[in-house]
């Protein structure tokens, strides 16, 4: 008579394979990027309540709890763009009679676009926040 | 250089075990030496009751897959040589699978999701008898690699989401849904959409993308599922037209 062995998985499974801490690492990144939106809107509520209380939320960024939040958030965001961008050519594949474009090329043109645009976030802040600039 | 290596293989006979245990053996390690030459070995000199499932020894049956030390491997293409800094191989049944008994997994619930996604050329118009559906090259290579899957399980030992829901249609199926339907001869994907689309089909997939590092015949099923998603919302968006208009789905 048959009596198969059913195998449960195991609570800590994402802890026994390197792939498993990789992929947890990856999807983990969304937890730092939910902080930093909170953050956010804490200062989006603070402003509305007037400059006073603006200002301590812009002080609080500067303490050494609120640098280490926007470093973690920051390497999250980083990490999650790569780690995405690089799987790119895999879901993305243009290959047809008509047109063909090289794996490589695609994920070139992520990799470019991604700096290209942060890069031009970089700058605008920049040209905004600049004393002569915007005004 | 050591000329043997201790095996740490996870027994589970079900006439007298109520779950599975480990039992190790000393067996003679040599370069050319395979784990499955390992397992025959125990199996033929130290330990006849020791159950293992092997036939064709060159990576093309797809029967021979274990976990090697929490990795699922082949046994006739994972060398004893790789593990001799380690010490002791630790070899047990392929994770996310019934274990009928020692390091035989059952994989008849993997054979149903691949069947249930008809994996064969479905044709509506019939050819003359005298003539070939002919194809070119670039046409073949579309789906060349996904034709490669020997259905060995190895993706579904890899993947925690069929682990975790065994009604997930798992790697290899939707493999070869994606390998028929990018097949320029076929004309079956109205018949294979349903599955991709389905709670079980490409959507439950998270793209954990181990199958694709385990899979010993570079098939990369993380890639045609995830081909899958968006052959899927092409799919949505024709389906959601076609009902506008009052036509059945595509």
């Amino acid at each position: 008579m048959r009596k198969p062995w059913q195998p449960q998985q195991p609570r800590n499974w994402w802890l026994r394979n390197p792939a498993y801490r990789r992929y947890m690492l990856r999807e983990a990144t969304a937890l730092p990027l939910l902080l930093y939106t909170l953050l956010l809107l804490a200062g989006i509520v603070q402003f509305s309540r007037g400059e006073a209380a603006f200002a301590a939320w812009l002080s609080w960024l500067q303490t050494p709890a609120g640098l280490l939040l926007l470093g973690v958030a920051l390497a999250a965001a980083l990490l999650h763009a790569v780690t995405w961008v690089a799987l790119v050519p895999k879901i993305l594949v243009i290959d047809s009679d008509r047109l063909r474009i090289d794996p490589r090329h695609v994920l070139r043109a992520h990799q470019l676009g991604a700096l290209a645009g942060n890069l031009g976030l970089v700058v605008a802040t920049l040209w905004l926040l600049w004393p002569a600039g915007g005004a | 250089m050591s000329d043997t290596i201790e095996l740490a293989v996870t027994r589970y006979r079900p006439e007298q075990d109520t779950q599975p245990w480990e039992q190790r053996y000393t067996v003679p390690c040599s370069d050319d030496m395979s784990v499955l030459d390992a397992l025959n070995y125990i199996k033929d000199a130290l330990d006849p009751s020791l159950s293992h499932r092997w036939s064709c020894r060159m990576a093309i049956c797809g029967s021979c897959g274990v976990m090697v030390n929490g990795e699922p491997k082949l046994s006739c293409k994972t060398f004893l040589r790789d593990y001799r800094e380690a010490g002791v191989l630790e070899v047990r049944a392929l994770d996310n699978l019934p274990v009928e008994r020692d390091l035989v997994a059952d994989i008849s619930g993997v054979v149903e999701h691949i069947e249930a996604v008809k994996p064969w050329l479905i044709r509506h118009s019939e050819a003359p008898v005298d003539t070939a559906h002919s194809q070119t090259p670039a046409q073949m290579a579309r789906y060349h690699a996904f034709s490669q899957c020997i259905n060995c399980a190895l993706c579904y030992a890899a993947c925690p989401q069929f682990g975790r829901n065994p009604a997930f249609l798992g790697p290899a199926a939707l493999t070869l849904a994606q390998r028929y339907n990018l097949d320029s001869r076929d004309e079956g994907s109205s018949e294979r959409m349903p599955w991709l689309n389905a709670e079980e089909g490409v959507w439950s997939c998270t793209f954990v993308g181990y199958c694709s590092e385990v899979c010993p015949k570079d098939v990369d099923p993380a890639s045609a599922i995830n081909r899958g998603k968006v052959a899927s919302d092409i799919n949505y968006g024709v389906n959601l037209f076609r009902l506008l208009r009052g036509k059945g789905d595509a």
